[in-house]
This record gives structure tokens, C-alpha cells and sequence, in this order.
């Protein structure tokens, strides 16, 4: 059986308490998957609602919700309560829990799981009383509208007509007003808007802006100063390490070699190793440092000499640099999971690596100075964290994100700078990883 | 080398910013019939219809693999005994529509999807009335063809059009298009059917003249439906076309988000006869009638404006997906197709070199002789075989999704195993050139505001104000 923190446990109750729809912030590693599996099991057992759908926008994300449950619930009881609809590829067939499209199937069982596109499968047939969504990977407002329709009680619509034309003055509001319960568990400040507009919100700071949250503080993936580190990049406003992992620390099985010593520093949770590659241009709107891509292959080289037994990730924002990352590894034959900042939420590893890439005279970081990716990059590992790249163009860079509530722009990678070198890590010169 | 790539760089940057819609044949069609109709599907997001087309579809597969195979080997010119000759052709069909109904039912089946029972009667059926009309009016008038293209994509950048042709019967002085329907053309009224294959004439004199209003290369055009054969006159085809470009610039005006005001035709064959549609389409007239008086409720139409801009963001992520080919189109004019090519494969934006290995269903994995390639799993990718004296866009191809790259090999899935025969017999022997493309998801993010718009309207509109 999964424990809950309090966290977990005070949104668990207010959610069975209260309608409409509601949003739930989960920085990372703070359990988001395991608090809505719960609430979903929750609310079918007590009897709260005959009906739940839980949504997620990848494939992935929506296995995960079926491995929750599967644990929460028992193989035997998944099996009868729950059915993962859907991509028939997609889904994870090893799991208890049964795969249907079949209409007749879904309406017998309490519990579905189905990924955003795979709605329109389910749309027109089936009513949903209450709805779990994971939002990482769902960009804007729109791709949430699909999950809602199923949820809409036109009844009661009709009875509330005049009740709700004096309140509702936008789209989240109207969905919260029409007979919606939804939660939206999510973090806006890893999942952004790729939308083509300079200016949008993400589906969460819709459901933020609109409607009451709750926030998830403890982490249980980042150890203490990592979690500090994100908690006050981020402006979280109180992340902290659970107990039981407060204090972990890197663990390596034998003596690292004098050239890394200073990089793969087990004492330091995180280590900025300072280089001075080039950057190059790559596809319509790519990047690529080689020299940086080397250094992130040699470090994982020792890495995997010295702590065989750990994983490791290295995450970059751009497609071009995972992919020049990836040859490298495979010509070493060396297994690492190489994850741009996208495809990297969710995932986790022991030991993660960070490309910055932008390196140039003008200080200009594009891309990778927003705050989500960033905080995408430094939130996934475990024990230790090495950012790679030049210390001194994110420290003077010309970057301006807007923030959260896109109220105040700011220097992200500025901010990252001086907090890993003041006060959460150590910045290390890494010449010596120049030669390859 | 970085002369080029900025260039190419440049040119993505500076068409992000411009319309790089394209308008479907299927649209322009549309809007032919009722500009309101086009509208309802583009922007409002209406959806018309929910039914499950899986007999139409696996007819489309069967027709697509029969057309190159028994139907044009047994192609008998200005037969009288169309009846034996069509008999032959489904006794020659036999294996191929076997495969794809048990490729079909094992697909639904992997989906627990339920199949209506007389399933494969009614393909049977279907199709033996589609030969029929092949055999007793198209081969009645026409000789047998060099060489039949099926499922052919055509892009004409420069006029804003896409089409996807059924089948491009080619002969050595021109060509002739064959399109199926599984219906029975003479029972439906709305003359859809006669637009799309109008509008895909344009296409298909893009492809063969490099201009769309060239009609030398014109041999044919024919609708084959279950009940027969329908053949537009070349006259009956020209005079039409004005009504196709007045409503493809319609279409793409309202796909930029233009003011532009829908005409409604003296007869709607959707809203004058009540069909399926007709309702939505009412609620739009009605809605945009009350806009235009000022009569909404302020909360209301405050709401609606949110919609239309959330419909109009979408909208734009449509022409998104169609960036690359426009970066292509306007390098190829630029530096000639040649030095074009050569700077999209230095940016990695197409990647040129394969050929196919082997396919195990719906994957083909296909190799080149070195290993440098810049293609990653989970993109999409369009794969075109370069046709001499063709516009690249109007070549043939095929998409499919990238599923593994190792060294020199990669593994591409492609939409179905019947893409995969297909792409065998017609694509897989021309030099492959792999671009890379988007998939298109707009109508069903463009679905649910349809809904939440008619929710607020039920809402806020005072029964009052609607029409008794």
C-alpha cells in the first residue's frame, strides 16, 4: 500500500469535498501520477461518483496512471474496476488492467484511462461524473476542451441556467459551471505553451487563473539542496525533500579519475562544469555544441565506470545536440538516455546532465533561457546534477521570460547562474574536457 | 555550409509569418456546395457526422491495391461482355480483398471495435459495383493505361492547393482521373462529388503541365460509384472552374481568419433538406445574425470572442503543418530544384540516399550507404519518390512515422499494411527523398469548442431572442 504526505492527503480531501473544476500544482517528483490514482480509486470506492475518467496526453503518461492504479488497487480489482482504452500500440499490455475501444466494455467499468487524442474514440457515447487530467504535455486551453465535453451534465445545465449567467465569465468557469468535476494535475512552470504565438497561457495557468489549487510540496525525487535549488528558481514557495531522501548523495563504487574529480564531486549535489564550446547552427531552428556534446560523453564515460549501477540522463533543449549526443554514445557503445527538456518531463534518473548549447560573443540563449525548461532540466535527478556549458554567457545573457503569472520578466538563466554559484553548487573549470 | 542553412533558416522564419495555408480539394468542394458548409467545418468545427467509415475505407484499400493489379491486366478496350470481364476481375481480386478483410477485422478486433455483420457481403458487393462500372463504362471508352498511379498526393503551393487523388491513370499523350465513391452517386444532391474531381483536375494539370490551367495533357475525368459511371465533359469541367477558384480563395481567406461574408446558395442540399448539419449550421446563421445586431448578451459574447480566437490559434497551428513544403516550394524557385534539395538535406529538413530493405506489415526498414542521417524516431516524415519532369510536390509519396534509426537503417511505420503494398508497387523503385511533415490534428481540437460554444449559447441566449 502507498502512504500519502499530508500534502497529498489534504488535496485528497478537499478534491472529494468540492466540485467543479480544480487545478493541482506537483512540482517534480512530488507524487502528481500517485495523488490522482488515489483520488481516482477514492472516488469510485466510496462512492462519490459511478464514473471516472483519468486523461493524460501521452501514451507513456497514461501507462503510468495504469501502473498506479494496478499497485493501488491489487491486479485482480484493477482488472474488474478499470480499462485503458485508446492506441492499441500504445497502451501497456503487461499491466492488469484490460484494453478496450469497445463501447460496450468502457460503459462496464468504473475507472477509464485514455490518452487526448484518443477521446474522440469515446466522445458522443459515454459520461464521465468525474475526471482526473494529467496536463504535462497538454500546451493550451484547447487541448484540455476534449477531456471536458465528456463531462458536461447538460440536466443540469438546464436546471442552473439562470444561476450561472451571473457567474461565469470564462471558458474554465463556464466548464466548472456545467456540471464539470475535474482535476487538473499538473506544473506550469515545466509544461509551456509551444504555441506560435509570443504570448500564451498553458492549459494549467488557465485552470490557475480560473479556479481554485492546491500545491504539492514534497518532493520525493530531489534531495535537499536540489529541491532548494528549484524551490526558490521556480518560486515555488516552499518545495522541500521528503526525509527519507533529504540527505542522499551520490555513491560511487570506485576512485574517480583526477580529470573528473572536481566535475563528478559525489559531496556536491551540483556541479556546474564550465566550458567554452561553440555553437552551431542545425535544422530550421536547432543547435548543437560539439565540444559540449564530447564533455557530456566523456563525464558519462566515467560515470559509468566509476557508479555502473546508476542510471543517467542527459537532457538538452535542442533536438540537434540530443541527436549529435546519441552518435557519440552509441559509437562508445555506452548506454545513457539522451531527453530533450520536452520529452525529458516525467522521466527521472539518478544522475542527469545538462547541455546549455548557446554559447556566443552576443550572449544570446533563445530558447533555453525560459523558465519551464530550465526547471525541466535541473528537476530530474536523484542524486546528482552536472550542468555542462559556459557559465559566464548564462550569467550575463540577454534572455527576458516572463514569468509565471506573465506579469514580470525575468533573467532565468541569469537567476540559475548566481543561485548554483552562491549558495546551492559548485561552478568547476572543465578545460580538461576539451581534448576528446 | 552556413550560407545555406541560414538561408533555409531564414526562409522558415520569414514564412512562419505569412499564410502558408493549403486548401483540401474535399473543402473547396465544400464550399462549392454551400460556402455556410465550409464554414461549419472550418472554423466553427461542427462535426457533421460520427459514423464509422470502415466498409468505405477498406473498399478505398481494396480498389487502391486492385486498380494497378487485375483490374489494369485484364483492361479490355471497348469489351461488349463487360459482365464476364467484370466476373473475371473479382475472381482475380480474390486474394486481395481477402487480405485486407482479415487485416481490417484483425485491426478491429485488436480494438475490441465492433463490425457490423454482413461486413464482408457488403464489401463484396460494393466492390463488384465498382468493376462493373470500370468494365462497362471506362474500359467501354478508354484504352488500356501505361501505367495507374493510386492514393497520389498533389501540393500546388503557389495556388494554395492539396488534393489526394484516387487513382491518376497515365497514358504517353496525357492522363485521366478515376475517382470511387461507395455510394450510389445518382441518390445523393449535393454535387460534392463533381467539384472535388474538378478541383482535382487542377492538381493533376499542375502535375503534368506545371500549370493548372493547362488542359493539353487532359484526357479524362471519371467518378466510378456503385451504381455506375459518371464522366464530366471537358466543357462541363472549364466553365466550372471559375466557381472552384472564386471558393478555394474563400476557403483559404477564411482559413487566414479574413472577414469574409459566406453566400448562401438558392438551394442548400444540407440545410433545405434537413440533414445532418443542418442544425449546427443554423445556430451559426443565427448566432452571427444576432453579432451582427448587437444583440448578444455582453457575458456571452465575450465568451464567443474567446472561442474564435482560440479557433483562429488553431487554425494558424494548421498552416504550421504545412511550413516545410512552402520552405521547399520557395527554395525550389529560388535555386532551382537541384541546388534546393541540396541546401534542405544540409539543414536536415529532407534526407535523401535510401532504399527499401524489407517490410514486416506496417514497418519497411530501408537503409543508405552511410550512416550520417539527421532523421529521429517519432517523426513524421513524408516519403516522395522523385518522378523526371515533375514538380516535387506533385510526386508521388506516402507518409509514415519514424520508429527506430540504427546506423545506416531505418525503420519507418507507415499508416497501414496496405500503404506499405502500395508504396512497394509505386514508390519504392524511384529515388527516395524522406522530407519531413506534420501531422494535421485540427478538427478534433477545433471539435470541443464547437461544443463549449453551443453550451454557452443554451446558456446566456434568452429564448426570447431565438427565432420560433
Amino acid at each position: 500500500m502507498i502512504d500519502l504526505n499530508p500534502d497529498q492527503e489534504r488535496i485528497l480531501n478537499w478534491r472529494i469535498n468540492s466540485g467543479g473544476v480544480a487545478g493541482v500544482i506537483g512540482p517534480a517528483g512530488c507524487g502528481k501520477t500517485t495523488t490522482g490514482s488515489f483520488l481516482a480509486v477514492k472516488i469510485v470506492c466510496e462512492g462519490y461518483a459511478r464514473k471516472v475518467l483519468l486523461v493524460a496526453f501521452t501514451n507513456s503518461a497514461a501507462n503510468e496512471f495504469c501502473r498506479e492504479l494496478s499497485i493501488l488497487l491489487g491486479p485482480e480489482a484493477a482488472k474488474f474496476l478499470c480499462v485503458r482504452s485508446g492506441y492499441a500500440p500504445g497502451a501497456d499490455t503487461s499491466l492488469s488492467i484490460p484494453f478496450s475501444n469497445s463501447i460496450e466494455v468502457v460503459r462496464t467499468k468504473k475507472i477509464v484511462i485514455c490518452t487526448t487524442q484518443s477521446l474522440r474514440r469515446l466522445s458522443g457515447c459515454i459520461k464521465f461524473d468525474n475526471m482526473i487530467i494529467d496536463e504535462a504535455g497538454i500546451e493550451r486551453l484547447e487541448h484540455l476542451l476534449s477531456p471536458f465535453t465528456l463531462g458536461i451534465n447538460q440536466l443540469g445545465v438546464n436546471l442552473m441556467k439562470d444561476y450561472i449567467s451571473y457567474e461565469t465569465n470564462n471558458i474554465i468557469e463556464l466548464a466548472s459551471q456545467s456540471g464539470i468535476v475535474a482535476t487538473v494535475v499538473g506544473d506550469p512552470k515545466q509544461s509551456r505553451p509551444i504555441g506560435l504565438a509570443d504570448y500564451d497561457l498553458s492549459a494549467m495557468e488557465w485552470v490557475l487563473r480560473c479556479t481554485k489549487y492546491d500545491t504539492l510540496f514534497t518532493t520525493h525525487r530531489l534531495p535537499n539542496k536540489l529541491a532548494m535549488l528549484v524551490d526558490e528558481f521556480a518560486d515555488y514557495g516552499g518545495l522541500r525533500a521528503a526525509h527519507d531522501i533529504a540527505a542522499r548523495r551520490l555513491i560511487v563504487d570506485k576512485d574517480i579519475d583526477n580529470e573528473f574529480r572536481s566535475i563528478i564531486n559525489p559531496d556536491e549535489v551540483i556541479t556546474w562544469a564550465d566550458l567554452n564550446g561553440t555553437e552551431e547552427m542545425a535544422g530550421p531552428s536547432s543547435w548543437y555544441n560539439d565540444i559540449e556534446a564530447k564533455a557530456c560523453v566523456k563525464i558519462c564515460c566515467e560515470l559509468r565506470r566509476v557508479a555502473p549501477s546508476k542510471s543517467i540522463s542527459i537532457v538538452t533543449r535542442y533536438t540537434e545536440q540530443r541527436r549529435i549526443i546519441t552518435r557519440y554514445l552509441r559509437s562508445l557503445d555506452v548506454n545513457v538516455r539522451v531527453l530533450t527538456s520536452t520529452g525529458a518531463l516525467g522521466t527521472q534518473a539518478d544522475i542527469v546532465l545538462f547541455s546549455i548549447v548557446r554559447n556566443n560573443p552576443e550572449r544570446i540563449v533563445g530558447a533555453v533561457g525560459s523558465l519551464q525548461d530550465l526547471n525541466v532540466a535541473i528537476s530530474r535527478s536523484k542524486e546528482k546534477l552536472i550542468i555542462v556549458g559556459n557559465f559566464e554567457t548564462m550569467l550575463n545573457c540577454w534572455s527576458r521570460s516572463y514569468d509565471m503569472n506573465h506579469r514580470i520578466k525575468q533573467n532565468f538563466p541569469q537567476k540559475l547562474a548566481k543561485l548554483v554559484d552562491a549558495k546551492y553548487g559548485e561552478v568547476v573549470q572543465a578545460t580538461s574536457l576539451l581534448s576528446y | 555550409m552556413n550560407t545555406g542553412i541560414l538561408d533555409v533558416r531564414k526562409t522558415y522564419n520569414y514564412l512562419r509569418k505569412t499564410q502558408t495555408h493549403l486548401v483540401q480539394s474535399s473543402e473547396i468542394a465544400t464550399a462549392c456546395v454551400c460556402q455556410n458548409l465550409f464554414k461549419l467545418d472550418y472554423p466553427y468545427g461542427a462535426i457533421r457526422s460520427d459514423k464509422d467509415y470502415l466498409i468505405a475505407n477498406t473498399v478505398h484499400d481494396i480498389m487502391s491495391l486492385c486498380i494497378g493489379g487485375p483490374i489494369i491486366e485484364n483492361w479490355q478496350y471497348n469489351s461488349n461482355d463487360y459482365e464476364n470481364l467484370t466476373e473475371k476481375i473479382v475472381h482475380d481480386s480474390y486474394n486481395i480483398i481477402n487480405e485486407i478483410i482479415n487485416y481490417t477485422l484483425d485491426i478491429t478486433n485488436r480494438e475490441n471495435r465492433s463490425i457490423q455483420h454482413d461486413f464482408k457481403d457488403r464489401i463484396d458487393e460494393i466492390y463488384h459495383g465498382l468493376v462493373t462500372g470500370i468494365c462497362k463504362r471506362l474500359m467501354k471508352k478508354y484504352d488500356k493505361p501505361d501505367r495507374i498511379i493510386t492514393e497520389i498526393t498533389i501540393t500546388n503551393i503557389k495556388d494554395h492547393h492539396e488534393g489526394r487523388i484516387d487513382a491518376l491513370l497515365e497514358y504517353h499523350h496525357g492522363y485521366g482521373i478515376l475517382d470511387w465513391k461507395t455510394y450510389d452517386l445518382n441518390k445523393t444532391i449535393s454535387g460534392r462529388e463533381k467539384w472535388q474531381l474538378i478541383a482535382n483536375n487542377l492538381l493533376a494539370n499542375y502535375r503534368y503541365c506545371q500549370d493548372e490551367d493547362d488542359w493539353n495533357r487532359y484526357n479524362f475525368s471519371c467518378i466510378v460509384h456503385n451504381g455506375g459511371a459518371y464522366f464530366p465533359k471537358l466543357e462541363t469541367i472549364k466553365k466550372e472552374v471559375d466557381k472552384i477558384k472564386i471558393n478555394r480563395k474563400f476557403a483559404f481567406e477564411v482559413l487566414c481568419g479574413k472577414h469574409v461574408r459566406a453566400e448562401r446558395p438558392s438551394f442548400c442540399p444540407v440545410c433545405d433538406k434537413g440533414m445532418e448539419g443542418s442544425k449546427e449550421c443554423l445556430f451559426y446563421q443565427i448566432d452571427s445574425k444576432l453579432a451582427h445586431e448587437g444583440k448578444l448578451p455582453a457575458q456571452y459574447d465575450k465568451m464567443t470572442r474567446q472561442f474564435f480566437a482560440k479557433r483562429y490559434a488553431i487554425l494558424k497551428e494548421r498552416a504550421e503543418t504545412h511550413l516545410h513544403k512552402h520552405v521547399a516550394s520557395t527554395l525550389i524557385d529560388q535555386h532551382g530544384e537541384e541546388e534546393a534539395l541540396q541546401r534542405l538535406e544540409r539543414t536536415g529538413v529532407i534526407c535523401s540516399g535510401y532504399f527499401y530493405d524489407f517490410d514486416i506489415e506496417e514497418r519497411v526498414v530501408m537503409s543508405r550507404k552511410d550512416a550520417d542521417f539527421s532523421l529521429e524516431p517519432r517523426r513524421i516524415v513524408r516519403i516522395i519518390g522523385i518522378e523526371p519532369k515533375r514538380p516535387f510536390l506533385s510526386c508521388i509519396s506516402e507518409q509514415a512515422s519514424v520508429m527506430d534509426v540504427s546506423n545506416n537503417k531505418i525503420t519507418l511505420s507507415f499508416r497501414s499494411k496496405v500503404a506499405v503494398r502500395r508504396a512497394k508497387k509505386q514508390l519504392f523503385h524511384l529515388p527516395i527523398i524522406m522530407m519531413r511533415d506534420e501531422l494535421n490534428l485540427t478538427r478534433s481540437m477545433l471539435r470541443p469548442i464547437h461544443q463549449f460554444h453551443k453550451l454557452a449559447a443554451d446558456i446566456f441566449i434568452p429564448q426570447e431572442l431565438l427565432p420560433k
